[in-house]
């Protein structure tokens, strides 16, 4: 009788702590989605964001034209500004 | 995600680019394919480097002048190899300038890789980031990967900005979101989700305007690959137009694609939010990653 409570004990506990790992990794509370949106952004002063790219080469072109400056191309497999 | 933390994170380069460049950043899978000026200007450029083989990629940074004439390509990740290369095309433009430039103007535009945002749609920008799971490194590279948050856009169509005005998330928008953004693109480009591939989808919108959601996502064939997600966001209507939409989902990711390698071992968490763009960033201009040359597919 005492091992068979004994082993109800430990399946509860089990189960509890089952059910607490769950909740813990799927609870996606206000508090956690603000945090996560302001993690999520890009650094305002990150290097990379001061140069002044353009995204079409023939606007390039035209500027390289008129203020005589070479072009600078940096061309990607996925967008470089986005997910490269 | 490297080029941005590297090459273009030593001041000097910055500077050079800031002063003494035009510089343009490509997704080089449009330009190696349109059938149109820019091109064919392009590929001008790009043919006269190594990568001249347009059914490949040419991925890489180049100098060139406006007649097209190339003074560099390089596809080195070492910063201070660029930013020497970068210095050296310079001094070559100023020593030898080219002579009579005509502005290039598009005669001819590829509709199929010159694609605008919806009228009367939404672009939501997209980032996602890997929580936790990654092995401890020394390595610099892997660093970056494992810190790195990507972006990518969503386009939400008018009939669908319309929906969400009326109060309902429509399907077709759900299964969007679940195709091409519900993807861990923070060491690469990405393989995208077929629609049998979706084992559950459901984003809901409530009369409070919160938004809900659960999906599950596993590959049908090929690699392992898969998605297990909550969602939760906030959706503002002012003089019936969406004014804030913001989403987060996050949820246990698994497996990698050809060019996202270097995944954390088994399951792991992966964020994803989403909010509404208000064209002040240059990479609001972009399309969807999912959209590339297929814009019909895309948002069907």
């Amino acid at each position: 009788m005492r091992y068979k409570a004994l082993q109800a004990l430990i399946g509860a506990t089990l189960a509890f702590s089952c059910l607490l790992q769950f909740a813990a990794g799927q609870d996606l509370t206000t508090e956690k989605c603000n945090t996560l949106l302001s993690e999520l952004q890009p650094k305002s002063d990150a290097l990379w964001r001061t140069i002044p790219w353009r995204t079409s080469l023939l606007e390039a072109q035209k500027a390289a034209a008129e203020e005589n400056k070479p072009i600078f191309i940096w061309a990607m497999d996925g967008h470089p500004l986005g997910c490269t | 995600m490297l080029d941005r933390e590297s090459t273009f994170a030593l001041p000097g380069t910055v500077k050079l680019l800031q002063k003494d460049f035009i510089p343009v950043a490509l997704d080089q899978a449009y330009q190696r394919r349109q059938k149109d000026t820019e091109g064919e200007f392009y590929r001008k450029i790009a043919s006269q480097g190594p990568r001249s083989d347009f059914q490949n990629t040419t991925q890489g940074f180049y100098v060139a002048d406006a007649t097209g004439k190339l003074y560099f390509y390089n596809n080195n990740r070492d910063p201070k190899k660029v930013q020497r290369l970068i210095r050296e095309s310079l001094k070559e433009f100023v020593d030898s300038p080219p002579g009579q430039i005509s502005v290039l103007q598009a005669e001819t535009r590829d509709k199929r890789w010159n694609v605008e945002p919806p009228k009367g749609g939404l672009v939501v920008r997209v980032r996602a980031r890997v929580i936790d799971g990654y092995k401890e490194t020394t390595n610099q590279w892997k660093k970056i990967f494992q810190n790195s948050v990507s972006r990518d856009n969503l386009w939400i169509t008018k009939e669908e900005h319309e929906a969400l005005v009326a109060g309902t998330f429509p399907t077709k928008l759900q299964q969007r979101i679940a195709r091409f953004h519900l993807v861990d693109n923070t060491r690469g480009e990405p393989p995208m989700w077929g629609f049998t591939d979706i084992r559950k989808l459901k984003i809901e919108l409530k009369d409070n305007g919160e938004i809900q959601g659960q999906v599950s996502l596993r590959t049908v064939k090929g690699a392992e690959r898969g998605y297990e997600a909550e969602l939760k966001g906030k959706l503002e209507v002012t003089g019936g137009k969406v004014a804030k939409l913001e989403i987060v989902c996050l949820g246990k990711f698994w497996g990698e694609g050809r060019y996202t390698g270097g995944a954390p071992k088994g399951k792991f968490p992966l964020a994803i939010t989403f909010t509404l763009a208000d064209g002040t960033d240059l990479a609001d201009r972009i399309p969807p990653q999912g959209s590339r040359g297929w814009i019909d597919g895309y948002l069907q």
